[in-house]
């Protein structure tokens, strides 16, 4: 117990001592979580955007909400009558609201930010042909039927979505890989710091008899703090890149299924607690270079 | 207590500093180690100490063979030996009580045997009212008394000094050596290297002499000056 306390004090007194270095190294450590934890978050947005895509569907034709009878009548003809369809589902604006409403139970902001009103009800289709050609040809016959808002294929769809989350996901993960060594070696370099700040610390410890462990743990404990509260600082940005960056993709109409680029907040906590043990193990790693190769104990 | 059969130590660069050293120290003895600078008494030092490992031959210390100890098992040795130096290697930011107190803690001693154990040993070494001082508002002589103060806190069963008076002036060398004295009386190996004549003549002690690494005398209640001659 007393040890605890011993490391403890040991640790924070040296990073007070090496406060600059430190805060360089712990923003370094936010800075890269906070990059990798949002690549985790665009890919997971793209998946769940893409998830309507599901059992068989190939393609979604989103009707007008304001499409007459008539209009909706003949799509229907043709789904039941056609040969090439399999099988399609109908969603209409309650249960497209409902099914959005549900996929984003804790996120109400969103939810109340819609309404039944203006989601436009939809066709999932499962075509008896499944090949890319004979979707795309199918997909440009509904889009040019009256009353039709717009046709998503599966491919192409899915395509866009996964193209634009895996760059930019890629993009933030490389950046965030560079600086994840940049912080490893930001926090190894304090810790050696902080070695030679107590050599003569270190020289009585050894000539008494201090364990090995006990010298080391204080430095590896300060790495590892470094690394924690990196990881801590990296949170809030996550919660902000959540609500502000996917929130732009969900309001844009670009294109439809960018309506269901959000994810969970229990996915953003989730992908904090990952943060804070990549963090921790960043650090741990960092200040275990350091000692290993420097305090020769 | 001691052993040493057949050691060699040959550093790199082809330096041999000590060359088939037998010899044997018993609990409680008080062994000078003299000879000229270069001769291998810190290196004898430090073979005990374990901060350097022999090329060739045993070293014993207290039931342990040195040469197979684990790298994980120095610091129990080294509890149980307490080193001083002639630099005192006294920590600046930490008071008297504190630099004999971070010998303590740093084993792992608890709380309450730290409180208990620093003002006794203070005392022995008669620095109780000094307890508050930084190492630099006190004398050479002083100095060392904290450094021995910190060596003996843990009560080791042996105490190796490595020219523990060589900064000192001739009147606080006397009270250095009163208080090695002291200590040796209270049961504890004392193994101290020094060129220090008139110490060395006035103690009376066992005398173990090193010549470019080879022990050329032997005396157990020797002088300084012993002529080699006699011995051959
Ligand atoms: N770390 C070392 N590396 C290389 N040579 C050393 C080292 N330490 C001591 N020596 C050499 O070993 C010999 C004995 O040195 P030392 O044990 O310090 O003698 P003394 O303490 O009697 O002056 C000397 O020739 C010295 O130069
Ligand atoms: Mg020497």
């Amino acid at each position: 117990m007393y040890r605890i306390w011993y490391y403890f004090r040991e640790a924070f007194a040296s990073i007070w001592r090496n406060l600059s270095l430190t805060l360089a190294a712990i923003f370094t450590v936010a800075i890269s979580l906070a990059l990798v934890g949002s690549s985790l978050l665009v890919r997971e947005g793209a998946e769940r955007a893409t998830a309507q895509f599901q059992e068989g569907v190939e393609f979604i034709v989103f009707m007008n909400a304001d499409a007459t009878g008539e209009q909706d009548g003949a799509i229907r003809d043709v789904l039941e009558n056609s040969p090439a369809i399999e099988d399609y589902a109908y969603v209409n604006q309650e249960q497209a609201y409902e099914e959005f409403s549900t996929l984003f139970s804790d996120k109400p902001d969103l939810v109340n930010s819609v309404s039944p009103a203006v989601m436009p009800p939809s066709y999932r289709i499962v075509p008896t042909d499944p090949s890319a050609a004979n979707v795309t040809e199918l997909a440009r016959q509904f889009a040019n039927q009256p009353g039709v808002k717009e046709v998503a294929t599966a491919t192409e769809a899915i395509r866009q979505i996964d193209d634009f989350s895996t760059r930019v996901s890629q993009a933030l993960l490389i950046a965030a890989v560079v600086l994840v060594v940049v912080s490893a070696l930001l926090i190894l370099n304090t810790v050696f710091t902080a070695i030679g700040a107590r050599r003569q610390e270190i020289e009585v410890m050894k000539l008494v008899g201090a364990t090995n462990w006990f010298i080391r743990i204080p430095f590896m404990l300060e790495g590892t703090i470094h690394g924690l509260i990196g990881a801590a600082l990296a949170i809030p940005a996550l919660f902000v890149v959540d609500n502000k960056v996917l929130a732009f993709f969900q309001e844009s109409d670009a294109v439809p299924l960018f309506r269901g680029f959000a994810v969970p907040d229990g996915f953003v906590w989730d992908t904090s607690i990952w943060l804070l043990l990549i963090g921790g193990a960043v650090g741990m790693i960092g200040s275990a270079i350091a000692v290993t190769r420097y305090l020769d104990v | 207590m001691i052993r040493l059969e057949n050691v060699t130590k040959v550093y790199k660069g082809d330096v041999t500093a000590l060359r088939g050293v037998n010899l044997e120290i018993q609990r409680g003895e008080f062994v000078f180690l003299v000879g000229q600078s270069g001769s291998g008494k810190s290196t004898f030092i430090r073979l005990l100490n374990r901060e350097e490992v022999a090329d060739s031959g045993k070293i014993l210390l207290a039931g342990k063979d040195l040469g197979s100890l684990r790298s994980w098992s120095v610091p129990a040795l080294r509890r149980n030996i307490g080193c001083i130096f002639q630099d005192y290697k006294l920590l600046e930011k930490k008071t008297v009580q504190e630099n004999v107190a971070f010998a303590l803690e740093v084993i792992g001693q608890p709380r309450p045997v730290i409180r208990k154990n620093v003002p006794a040993i203070l005392d022995l070494v008669g620095l109780t009212q000094k307890a508050d001082r930084f190492p630099d508002e006190l004398s050479g002589g002083e100095q060392q008394r904290v450094s021995i103060a910190r060596a003996f806190a843990n009560r080791p069963t042996v105490m190796l000094a490595d020219e523990p008076t060589g900064n000192l002036d001739p009147a606080t060398s006397v009270g250095i050596m009163k208080l090695l004295d002291l200590i040796n009386r209270r049961g504890t190996t004392v193994v101290m290297a020094t060129h220090d004549r008139s110490i060395v003549n006035s103690m009376q002690r066992r005398v173990i002499e090193l010549d470019r690494g080879v022990v050329v005398r032997d005396d157990s209640h020797g002088i300084y000056d012993e002529p080699n001659g006699v011995y051959e």
